[in-house]
């Protein structure tokens, strides 16, 4: 089964928020320092099954000898948190491969 | 018949409903099928400003709706930006709906205004109209009206 973001964030426990309430850029910024691997996407991209809400290029945090991802997670009444949560490497796979730098 | 997609930001501004009435409304007279793509408070504010349905017809949740743009499905895209999330959703949505777009940008505090202006304009090439509005929505109105206007010439 394929991994959906939403649930994850509403039925598990299993993540971190690094920011939460914040702007996209000051989002952007965070991701950029804590990650040392980073990948960028397009705004609207398909990552655990959401849609990347954010300004081009939207950076991704990837930690692959953690199996971790950090990326903005954006909602209309609460700005952009970043997130770090756990995932198999195939979705690590899959963010590198609709990466644009 | 052309096809309108506006989207609502967070409906905490007071502006925002009226307004997205008041946009509907000159779409449609316009010529344009209206959807509006908003979060279930500002879409409840909306059902009950409109209870009959005489001016939005299409009412559709902004994450659904979200995940399922692709590029011409609408010919025009509206949205109400007055937020920093707003501004990332309208250029989400620009980006994967690549059509005609109109930014109605509006705050009450002159420097995140002209912020949300450079936001959209540098990440954008849409139609950008903007004013210092909360509870007044008079001066957007004027220029909502000018936009639209100026998108039937």
């Amino acid at each position: 089964m394929s991994f959906c973001l939403e649930l994850h964030l509403q039925q598990t426990q299993d993540y971190e928020i690094l920011l939460s309430k914040a702007g996209f850029k000051d989002a952007k910024k965070m991701i950029e320092t804590h990650s040392s691997n980073i990948v960028y996407v397009k705004p609207g991209a398909k990552i655990l099954g959401s849609r990347i809400i954010g300004l081009p290029p939207i950076p991704i945090g990837i930690d692959e000898s953690g199996n971790t991802i950090t990326l903005p997670y954006t909602k209309p009444c609460h700005g952009t948190a970043v997130v770090k949560l756990p995932v198999e490497k195939e979705e690590i796979d899959k963010v590198k491969a609709i990466a644009i730098k | 018949m052309k096809k309108a997609l506006i989207l609502l930001g967070c409906p905490e501004s007071p502006s925002q409903t009226p307004l997205a009435l008041y946009t509907t409304y000159a779409l449609k007279k316009a010529g344009y099928e209206v959807t509006i793509a908003s979060t279930p408070s500002a879409s409840k504010l909306l059902e009950v400003s409109d209870p009959e349905q005489f001016y939005v017809n299409n009412r559709t949740d902004i994450e659904s709706c979200l995940d399922n743009l692709e590029e011409n499905i609408y010919d025009l895209l509206v949205g109400f930006v007055h937020k920093d999330a707003a501004v990332s959703y309208f250029v989400t949505f620009y980006h994967l709906l690549n059509t005609k777009s109109l930014a109605i940008v509006f705050e009450k505090d002159a420097d995140l205004l002209e912020k949300f202006v450079n936001d959209v304009q540098e990440n954008t090439d849409a139609n950008i109209i903007s004013a210092r509005a909360y509870h007044n929505p008079t001066p957007l109105r004027v220029k909502i009206d000018q936009a639209i206007k100026e998108l039937e010439e």
